[in-house]
């Protein structure tokens, strides 16, 4: 016996009079797409979704129906405001029809029922979605459905500054060499911090500035603690994963690098523009970032020539326990409860013809991301963009994602909370992790796995 | 004799008091309220629905639920039976599309979705579009994973049919576990008692308050409005003006003039250079001139609110009694201890408790300058309780966490309010006087 929601008779209902009704008379629908954490490089995250207006009205009008779209873009240039306003207007039902945020908040907010999962509107077994990476398709799931379609792709990336390099006795085969030692785990964290610190010491960059990390939250933080040999995730069960040995190395390791000098203790929560500059400008000998800077270094921040001045590796490896690692984090397109079943499908429908290889390329190029599937790798635009290739080849294979579950963030937050309070020496790394510790017990009981040091 | 509360009264101020009642009761009252929930984002505001789904049912196990019910509730399949065909024609699919399949796949299963999709691609009179085509599929499915249920009754209906004679205590843990939305509970403010942070976001407030308070708001007030008070008159004035500028500036705009002035490149970190003395970013760069800067950018506008009461105060104190003292030979110093601070009592008294109040709950400045940093040295209760329930990164938004930070300081900015008002002798200003006129 099967149960049949209610939403579901009425959306049958709804596509039985809407049948009889076709052709009659125009179809107007105004569809409302946002999307979090984009500037005006990644405007082609809501652009897409007109140009697959404009290719759905095309197709409907040689199908003989008349239909028209109007799409409603916003784009929300930080993160903190944006997740906000989706949530809040997700009450009272006002969220955008099309959401385009991190994969992170398909857990909360599937949860929280202000998704409708995309697996019940689109076909992935049909053209374009049937050539989207397997493991992008399993990061936009959660819990068994898939609830988003990939919007982007990308890896977060360490990169030095040649000429630095070169100043300290590194010869050209040596830098070439580099991001092979780090992907063997031969040249660590603590290597990179000797050298920023030799850096320094020549002259080449400002105390205090040899290393610049991300100055405020981001997944980046994650790679640290793989680094040190943590997992976010047991393979296993599922469950999340507390590493404790591994939280402690990596908070150690950043009051390392500030008792030798190389950046401030004070230094999280600095200003993003000027860290842009710095970083861009050869004022820094080592930092992180993401594949998607390059587009903001070489347009906005004036880095020419960026391959001339700067290469790239993965995360290091910290120490024996630990691997060389790179976070991606895609942005996924998401549907919202918001509107009638029909609305979603058509948004769906959006979302696949946005997904196309030639039309994603355009965000893809422009904001310096990477290719959601195969084919993107064949458009000429994608396949001429050096960086993008080179990306896609040398990082992209070794990524891995942050897990996608309704408790991570309590998670998260703990351990930034308690890295901040290690790096500005508020308070002792075993202090803090153990405050961290705590906080997460409480909240999560026996939903996390603790694993103690020494494993 | 008592007056008599007037009708006509009551009538002319009955939209103030609804006013009052929506946007300032109401939202206190719902605040306790919220504040012995686990409300988040993740679980919603208005109610939530009863789901199962495969990470509830690996942590059913421990939670006393037998391995066979729980292997019942996973079952995932499609199977084209009369029941499926009945149910399909009775939610409206296409009446040639359930023929074609009756014809072609009936007494068919199928285990995954994609392979029933496959099947039904194939089939001739299929509806163009991707979700017809996933609705059609729904009749004919026996599973209940990832179905919200609207309500309780629903989801045990379900559970039953799938799992039947499931033993009653199963039943309701499954219910309990299963459900998305918020519930009732108290552990909020365990949470925050037991919380390493809380101490130190506690010293930070009364810090911050105290110092305030009585740097700026009280002592800077009060010499303001003394000194503009002797000043001449159009520069008193022209002082005045200045010291309310501050307040006027937009709070945004304020704050990225601070940053101007203290950042890395900015106005201060040149002077230092030039002086010699560290040059670094003052407002984040060490914990001391991070609080330095807060106090300061929340003194600054709080000053003039001091200077204008005590202001009007001064000037209500009758010139005879100046005149008088300077007869005597008193000097500045003198009049201003022994007539102008004694009759500034109920004044002092109110910048000081309406200020802890504002100052308890003003968290907009120390946002927009130093974010709580660096770390969480310069945060106080209000912006912690604003950032767990409306800004979080990486987590959810916590509501009912943050209702229950602000209950907290509701609780202590009333006992405070009573504690001022004893301490200054409130009911002595308010007497009846003893007098009859």
């Amino acid at each position: 016996m099967t149960i049949l929601k209610k939403t579901t008779m009425l959306a049958l209902a709804g596509m039985l009079l809407s049948g009889t009704a076709l052709g009659a008379a125009a179809e107007d629908y105004t569809i409302s797409v946002w999307a979090g954490g984009s500037g005006e490089e990644s405007d082609y995250r809501v652009k897409a979704i007109e140009i697959a207006a404009e290719f759905y009205e095309r197709e409907a009008a040689i199908r003989g129906e008349d239909v028209d779209i109007t799409v409603e873009t916003q784009l929300f240039s930080g993160w903190d405001d944006f997740k906000q306003a989706i949530t809040l207007a997700a009450e009272s039902g006002t969220a955008p029809n099309i959401i385009v945020s991190g994969h992170e908040d398909i857990g909360p907010w599937a949860q929280a029922g202000i998704l409708r999962p995309v697996e019940d509107y689109v076909d992935f077994d049909a053209w374009p979605l049937n050539q989207l990476y397997d493991n992008l398709i399993k990061v936009s799931s959660y819990d068994g459905k898939i609830w988003g379609i990939p919007q982007d792709a990308e890896s977060r990336v360490f990169f030095f500054w040649r000429h630095h390099l070169e100043a300290i006795g590194y010869s050209a085969e040596q830098i070439d060499a580099l991001p092979q030692q780090v992907l063997d785990g031969e040249y660590t964290l603590y290597d990179m911090l000797d050298d920023v610190q030799k850096m320094q010491e020549a002259g080449l960059v400002d105390d205090a500035k040899g290393f610049m990390p991300r100055p405020s939250n981001g997944p980046d933080y994650w790679q640290f603690y793989q680094s040190f040999g943590g997992e976010m995730v047991d393979p296993l069960n599922g469950k999340l994963v507390f590493d404790k040995q591994a939280l402690s190395d990596m908070y150690q390791f950043f009051v390392d690098a500030v008792d030798k000098g190389v950046v401030p203790a004070t230094y999280l929560g600095g200003d993003w523009d000027s860290w842009h500059g710095a970083v861009a400008s050869g004022k820094a000998g080592a930092w992180h970032g993401g594949t998607w800077h390059y587009a903001q270094w070489t347009k906005k921040n004036g880095l020419d020539d960026f391959f001339g001045n700067v290469t790239y590796t993965l995360i290091p490896a910290g120490n024996e326990r630990g691997r060389a690692n790179s976070i991606t984090h895609p942005l996924v397109y998401l549907l919202s409860n918001t509107g009638t079943d029909d609305d979603a499908a058509l948004s769906a429908e959006l979302v696949t013809i946005a997904s196309e290889p030639r039309i994603n390329a355009l965000h893809a190029v422009k904001s310096s991301h990477l290719a959601i599937g195969k084919e993107e790798l064949n458009v000429p635009l994608y396949a001429e963009s050096r960086w993008a290739t080179e990306a896609t080849e040398n990082l992209l294979p070794y990524t891995n994602a942050l897990p996608n579950s309704a408790d991570f963030g309590t998670v998260w937050t703990a351990m930034y909370k308690g890295l901040e309070a290690s790096w500005t020496g508020v308070s002792s790394v075993s202090d803090a992790v153990e405050a961290a510790e705590q906080e997460v017990v409480s909240a999560l009981g026996d939903k996390v796995i603790i694993k103690e040091g020494g494993m | 004799m008592r007056s008599r509360t007037s009708r006509l009264g009551l009538l002319m101020i009955s939209p103030a008091l609804l006013l009052l009642a929506v946007f300032f009761f109401a939202p206190a009252v719902l605040t306790g309220v919220f504040s012995f929930t686990n409300m988040s984002s993740s679980t919603g505001i208005t109610g939530g629905a009863w789901v199962i789904t495969p990470n509830l049912l690996k942590l059913l196990p421990d939670r006393g639920v037998d391995a066979s019910t729980i292997e019942a509730l996973g079952v995932e399949s499609y199977s084209v039976d009369e029941a499926g065909l009945a149910a399909a024609r009775a939610a409206g699919v296409d009446e040639a599309f359930v023929d074609e399949i009756e014809a072609r796949l009936a007494g068919r299963n199928y285990a995954t979705d994609s392979d029933f999709l496959s099947a039904l691609k194939d089939l001739g009179s299929r509806p163009r579009r991707i979700r017809d085509l996933k609705l059609a599929m729904e009749p004919f499915t026996r599973s209940i994973l990832n179905v919200r249920f609207p309500g309780k009754a629903e989801a045990r209906t379900a559970i039953e049919a799938v799992a039947p004679g499931i033993d009653e205590t199963q039943l309701n843990t499954i219910l309990a576990e299963s459900y998305t939305g918020w519930v009732w509970t108290t552990d909020n403010f365990r949470t925050i008692a037991s919380s390493a942070k809380t101490w130190r976001i506690i010293l930070n407030t009364v810090f911050y308050v105290a110092t305030t308070l009585t740097l700026f708001h009280l002592l800077l007030g009060l010499f303001l409005a003394v000194t503009t008070f002797y000043l001449p008159k159009k520069l008193g004035a022209v002082f005045t003006v200045i010291w309310l500028l501050p307040r006027l500036t937009p709070v945004v705009l304020y704050a990225i003039m601070w940053k101007w002035f203290t950042w890395d490149d900015g106005f201060l970190a040149i002077l230092a250079a030039e002086l010699g003395l560290p040059s670094f970013n003052y407002m984040k760069g060490s914990v001391p001139t991070a609080w330095t800067i807060v106090i300061a950018v929340n003194g600054f506008i709080g000053a003039s609110f001091g200077m204008i009461i005590f202001s009007g105060a001064i000037r209500a104190i009758p010139m005879q009694q100046l005149w008088a003292s300077e007869v005597d030979g008193a000097s500045r110093w003198q009049q201003v201890r022994y007539i102008i601070l004694p009759q500034l009592r109920w004044p002092i008294l109110f910048v000081t408790s309406y200020q802890t109040l504002s100052l308890l709950t003003s968290y907009a400045e120390i946002w927009l300058t130093t974010n709580g940093g660096p770390g969480n040295t310069t945060t106080v209760w209000a912006l912690d309780a604003f950032q767990t329930a409306l800004l979080n990164y990486s987590g959810s938004l916590q509501y009912g966490l943050g209702a229950a930070m602000a209950l907290v300081l509701v609780a202590i900015g009333l006992m405070l309010a009573i504690v001022y008002l004893r301490l200054f002798r409130f009911d002595e200003l308010v007497a009846r006087p003893k007098i009859e006129f």
